[in-house]
């Protein structure tokens, strides 16, 4: 049984994501899982063994904390480093359109393994560009919740009563949206590749013409070229209309 | 065993405060000394080394001026207790006679309980990043004694006995009070939260005294402990659930197209 694709280097590769986006994706990826663990503890109200993993209750409490400033840091980092990324994603985002609410209808068919046709994809499909727009909301919402649960004293008594319900909430939502994406992005067969494009960088050129063939049109195809119309040196919001030349 | 509960009778209480001094002296609690803000209320509230204050309130009354009305404030021992319900190291007890008790060795300071009880009792002592509060004297009620803030009370404001005996004693006490200038006499922590293990006789209403008029405990820490902690978690294992055997029936599914192999997903 095969878990992770294939790294294949024999074949044509494209670039997918900066060194900047891997760095800052796995860093925050290492502490939320710590922030998570750690949490879990007292959300399922006093797990010892859990506990005793991170030397005890005040350990863990300790690497929350921790995880949690390193965790902000990172994502400040990513951010500002990152700035025109985030925005290119952003507006990538906001090309949101009849082929991703497609390709959101087919995706539990696709999920368990049964093959669809899915309708070409930009950057991100539509998977993604809900997972892009829900975890990042719901990791917002554990940081400021979780700063105000860290000093109450500095906030009003109603807001830390209000931060608490919104932590679990927040962390339940990012977290089953995290189980769902780390296993696309990791073991399962049709996306998995996807991994290498976050390990190393790159994906299977044909892999990114199948997946994703308007991204892949637009930046190595037959439409790369083409200067997108821009504002502020930003692809702009366009609608993607007609296949792209060359995909099948 | 029946509930053991502290009667406080604020038409005695002189605010000697006695009982703050035995609480810390019994406690070992070093004093907290607060800047002097020009009036009696040395301590606005109780902190992780004052289990008890006394309450001052200046209130005005038209038939008698101005009332000066005290009210002994510390844990009020709750029957159906907050602190407990959010405590996730269960640091929290009930004895059997009705005392809430904190244990500081299973405590981690996270403060949940300072926020979720509707008094706002429990408080940080920040030099052990733990909780602190009132015991109701456990360690003396179970040698057969009284707490050490009801044994110093010398005109007998504070009585320690059997709850249902001092509800008794109170309704009596209550009718006298109604019928010499108080008619607003009331009795506070009968049926508040459900019944607090604590009893106050009040010469006027609760909010005159600084007391919640009907305390109930925030909706949403309800809401958290009732429906979010119990619930709502169980998205999880489901979303692992589906992870899972999608990885089986991807494998199943790519193995019945050999010509397609592991590469399934969308064309
Ligand atoms: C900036 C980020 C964060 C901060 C400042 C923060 C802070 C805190 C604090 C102060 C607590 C109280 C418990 C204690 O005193 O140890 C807490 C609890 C918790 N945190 Fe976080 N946290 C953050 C991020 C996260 C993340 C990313 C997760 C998981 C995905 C998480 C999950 C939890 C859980 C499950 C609890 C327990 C809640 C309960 O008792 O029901 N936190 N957090
Ligand atoms: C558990 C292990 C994880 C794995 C294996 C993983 C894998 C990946 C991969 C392969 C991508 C690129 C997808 C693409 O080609 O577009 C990606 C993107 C992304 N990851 Fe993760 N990831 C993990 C954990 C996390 C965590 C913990 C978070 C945030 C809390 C996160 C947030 C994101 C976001 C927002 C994106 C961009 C949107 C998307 O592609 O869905 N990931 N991840
Ligand atoms: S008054 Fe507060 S601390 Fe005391 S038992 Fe009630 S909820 Fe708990
Ligand atoms: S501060 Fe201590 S007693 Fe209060 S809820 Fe947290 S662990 Fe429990
Ligand atoms: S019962 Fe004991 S701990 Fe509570 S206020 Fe009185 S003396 Fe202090």
């Amino acid at each position: 049984m095969q878990w992770l694709p294939e790294y294949r280097d024999d074949v044509p590769r494209v670039e997918r994501f900066t060194w900047l986006a891997r760095f800052t994706h796995w860093g925050h990826t290492v502490t939320f899982l710590l922030c998570l663990f750690t949490g879990l503890i007292l959300f399922l109200d006093g797990v010892n063994w859990l506990a005793a993993i991170f030397g005890g209750y005040y350990g863990a409490g300790w690497v929350h904390r921790i995880s949690a400033l390193a965790m902000t840091a990172l994502i400040g980092f990513g951010f500002v480093f990152g700035f025109k990324g985030v925005l290119v994603w952003i507006v990538d985002l906001l090309r949101f359109g009849f082929n991703d609410l497609k390709f959101l209808v087919l995706f539990p068919l696709e999920f368990f393994g049964f093959k669809v046709k899915v309708p070409p994809q930009t950057r991100f499909n539509g998977g993604e560009k809900g997972n892009s727009m829900i975890t990042p909301f719901m990791v917002f919402l554990l940081m400021i919740s979780g700063y105000i649960m860290w000093f109450p004293s500095y906030f009003p008594a109603s807001w830390v009563r209000v931060a608490y319900p919104t932590h679990d909430i927040a962390m339940i939502l990012s977290t089953v949206m995290v189980c769902m994406h780390g296993y696309l992005g990791s073991f399962h067969p049709g996306s998995g590749e996807s991994f290498w494009g976050m390990w190393k960088g790159t994906v299977r050129e044909d892999w990114a013409k199948h997946h994703h063939a308007v991204w892949y049109e637009e930046t190595y195809g037959s439409m790369a070229g083409e200067k997108p119309k821009t504002i502020l040196g930003l692809p702009v919001f366009e609608e993607y209309k007609s296949k792209p030349k060359d995909a099948e | 065993m029946a509930n053991m509960t502290n009667l406080y009778d604020s038409s005695i209480c002189t605010a000697c405060r006695a009982c703050q001094v035995a609480c810390k002296n019994w406690n070992q609690l070093p004093a907290s000394i607060k800047p002097f803000k020009g009036n009696y209320q040395t301590h606005e509230d109780t902190d992780g080394d004052t289990y008890t204050i006394v309450l001052m309130n200046e209130v005005d009354n038209a038939a008698h001026g101005v009332d000066w009305n005290f009210a002994k404030f510390q844990c009020m021992h709750c029957f159906d207790a907050a602190c407990m319900k959010v405590c996730p190291k269960g640091a929290y007890t009930k004895t059997e006679w009705g005392a809430t008790i904190h244990d500081p060795d299973k405590c981690i300071g996270c403060q949940y309980c300072t926020y979720a009880c509707p008094f706002g009792v429990p408080k940080h002592r920040k030099r052990e990043d733990k909780i602190a509060k009132c015991t109701l004297c456990a360690d003396r009620v179970t040698e057969g004694l009284a707490p050490a803030c009801a044994t110093t009370c010398a005109p007998g404001a504070l009585r320690f006995g059997d709850r249902d005996e001092l509800i008794e004693y109170a309704r009596e006490r209550v009718k006298s009070l109604q019928a010499n200038g108080y008619p607003n006499a009331t009795i506070y922590g009968i049926n508040e939260l459900g019944g607090l293990n604590k009893l106050y006789i009040l010469t006027d209403t609760p909010d005159k005294f600084g007391l919640p008029v009907n305390p109930q405990t925030y909706g949403t820490i309800n809401f958290w402990q009732n429906w979010v902690q119990p619930y709502f978690g169980w998205l999880i294992p489901v979303a692992l659930g589906a992870s899972a055997v999608s990885f089986v029936t991807t494998r199943l599914m790519a193995d019945k197209h050999q010509d397609h192999p592991v590469e399934g997903g969308h064309e």
